[in-house]
């Protein structure tokens, strides 16, 4: 429990950098809204008439011109993006920067046990993704209260909730990857992140590249799907939910094998 | 006639790991093998540390002391062989042994973000153990800055907050990879004192060193490793009782200077046969001893 809350202690600079930038630029979009209402519903046509694009970005159901549709086809893209790239840039420092700052040594020279290390470690990924979702939804909702309108609760629970689970499978494979090396790879964890958001892009433009839905988070938990649909897909949720603690296990028996180097 | 044969000369005092004749064992290694793929690391390392004993731990760069402390302290799974810490089993009862083990790392290196006293109440409260009387001691033996952040500190103030999280909560075994590597004269003095305390408390300590006159001076025992292999182990005392001899021979006004180490009947009939103008035999130093070990290759 102690490394528990050294790791929140230690995270609170980033998590509070990205919460206030990420949150903010919700609020602030939401609050955009009300001075875009009317152009917005005019552009909300000729948005609707890009063929596939319009169907990646959920404009073909959803109207831009209204609250509901302006949060899940704009704001919600940022949300996702933003939460994600903090979910794979705190999953990828959380194990790997002991042995790049040379602290391991110190870390596993006290009686705690890897076991233990890697759990609470993990633990303190989940409750910053969680914190931080938890953060940026009251961001979110100050800005429906100053704008006077707010999303169908249902919907807008579902789609936090799926967001959430989103975050949790990438913070969990960059957590994977950074229990098996020596380096923080925030670089490529970042770069993950938008290559799988891509992924949902591509395989809703390009039948061809159907199968990709099942591989990229974005997919189940695309804000326009949910809000036009009322539902999250629970097959690929599973999927999620199954590789999210796969890459938890993987991650806790590869770190209980391997040697420790500083 | 300059020809060393060392390990074989020092084969009786070598590798091997026998229970002492009073008291127990505090560290047993056996046949400790580790390498890092095709890599050497240490092999069939065998090393014995009495309860109670200061123990030297001597080598060059990269002869395998920290893969030797690290396999100990469970940072390294070995591919062979046995070590018990305090009587148990290091891969099984590793989270016990911690709990009795103070480790000093060469490095020194915490979490630059923290405040001094948040590193070493993490130490303590990660042991389940309020030692906040002990560490206000040692910070005050050792001059130390509680409300200093790490980022802030020199490697030797680093240092010394690592002596504190080894010596807070009074462990039973300390191993100390060369502690005093930073750590200014008036603060070795200090350090070693704290040592020599602990092990009136009844510790023992294992501490790898550069530094000979140290281990001299405060050790009882000492153990040289090179190239992976443990090649001498002995009281600090027989070790520096050593067949080597410095010889220095002056003939027809040009002189010459070895270490000798073997049969002094061969070196003194070499000598009869040479005829030198003068000649001079001493004992070396300690430290001209280990640096021979040393070189050997």
């Amino acid at each position: 429990m102690t490394l528990f809350w050294y790791e929140l202690k230690m995270n609170r600079k980033a998590f509070l950098i990205w919460m206030v930038c990420l949150g903010f630029s919700c609020f602030g979009c939401l609050l955009l809204f009300e001075g875009l209402e009317e152009s917005m519903a005019e552009m909300a046509a000729a948005y609707a008439q890009m063929g596939a694009f319009s169907a990646a970005l959920g404009l073909d159901r959803l109207s831009v011109g209204t609250m509901e549709g302006f949060y899940a086809t704009e704001v919600a893209l940022m949300f996702a993006l933003g939460s994600a790239m903090f979910a794979a840039m705190t999953g990828a420092a959380i194990v790997a920067k002991e042995e790049e700052g040379h602290t391991a040594e110190f870390l596993h020279t006290l009686p705690l046990g890897r076991g233990t290390i890697i759990l609470w470690k993990y633990v303190a990924l989940v409750v910053l993704i969680l914190l931080f979702d938890i953060c940026c939804i009251v961001w979110v909702l100050a800005g429906f209260w100053l704008a006077g309108q707010f999303p169908p609760a249902r919907e807008f629970g579902m789609y936090h909730g799926a967001q959430f689970l989103m975050q949790l499978e990438i913070g969990s494979l960059c957590f994977l990857m950074s229990s098996c090396g020596k380096r923080k790879q925030i670089g490529a964890a970042l770069g993950g992140a938008v290559l799988l958001y891509m992924m949902e892009l591509m395989c809703r433009i390009v039948p061809d590249l159907e199968g990709l839905k099942y591989v990229t988070p974005y997919y189940f938990s695309n804000a326009a799907d949910i809000f036009a649909e009322g539902r999250v897909n629970i097959g690929m949720l599973a999927v999620s939910a199954a590789v999210t603690l796969l890459c938890a296990v993987a991650a806790a028996v590869i770190y209980r094998r391997r040697d420790i180097a500083s | 006639m300059k020809e060393n044969r060392i390990d074989a000369e020092n084969a009786d005092r070598t590798a091997g790991c026998k229970e002492p004749a009073s008291g127990r064992n505090a560290i047993e290694i056996r046949n400790l093998t580790k390498s890092y793929g095709r890599q050497r690391g240490v092999r069939e390392v065998s090393l014995c540390v009495k309860e109670g004993d200061m123990f030297g731990f001597l080598g060059p760069n990269g002869a395998g002391k920290s893969t030797t402390i690290r396999s100990m302290l469970g940072m390294l799974h070995f591919q062979k062989g046995e070590i018990r810490l305090l009587g148990m089993d290091s891969r099984r009862q590793r989270k016990e042994i911690l709990r009795q083990v103070g480790y000093m790392p060469s490095e020194a290196m915490f979490y630059s973000s923290m405040r001094v006293k948040e590193v070493i109440r993490f130490a303590a409260r990660a042991r389940g153990m309020d030692c906040d009387r002990e560490a206000d001691r040692i910070c005050e033996r050792l001059s130390v800055d509680w409300e200093k952040r790490i980022g802030e500190l020199s490697l030797g103030n680093r240092k010394k907050v690592s002596i504190v999280c080894a010596m807070q909560h009074k462990p039973k075994l300390l191993i100390l990879d060369e502690p005093t590597s930073g750590l200014d004269p008036l603060m070795q003095e200090a350090f070693f004192s704290l040592l020599l305390e602990a092990r009136q408390r009844g510790a023992t300590c294992f501490l790898s060193s550069h530094v000979l006159s140290e281990v001299k001076r405060y050790c009882n025992r000492a153990a040289v490793i090179r190239a992976g292999s443990v090649i001498l182990s002995d009281t600090v005392e027989n070790l520096a009782k050593s067949d080597l001899r410095r010889v220095k021979v002056r003939k027809d006004g040009q002189e010459q200077a070895f270490v000798h180490n073997g049969n002094m009947r061969e070196l003194l009939a070499w000598l009869g046969q040479m005829e030198p103008e003068d000649v001079l035999i001493e004992e070396p130093s300690l430290e001209e001893i280990f640096v021979h070990y040393y070189e050997k290759e």
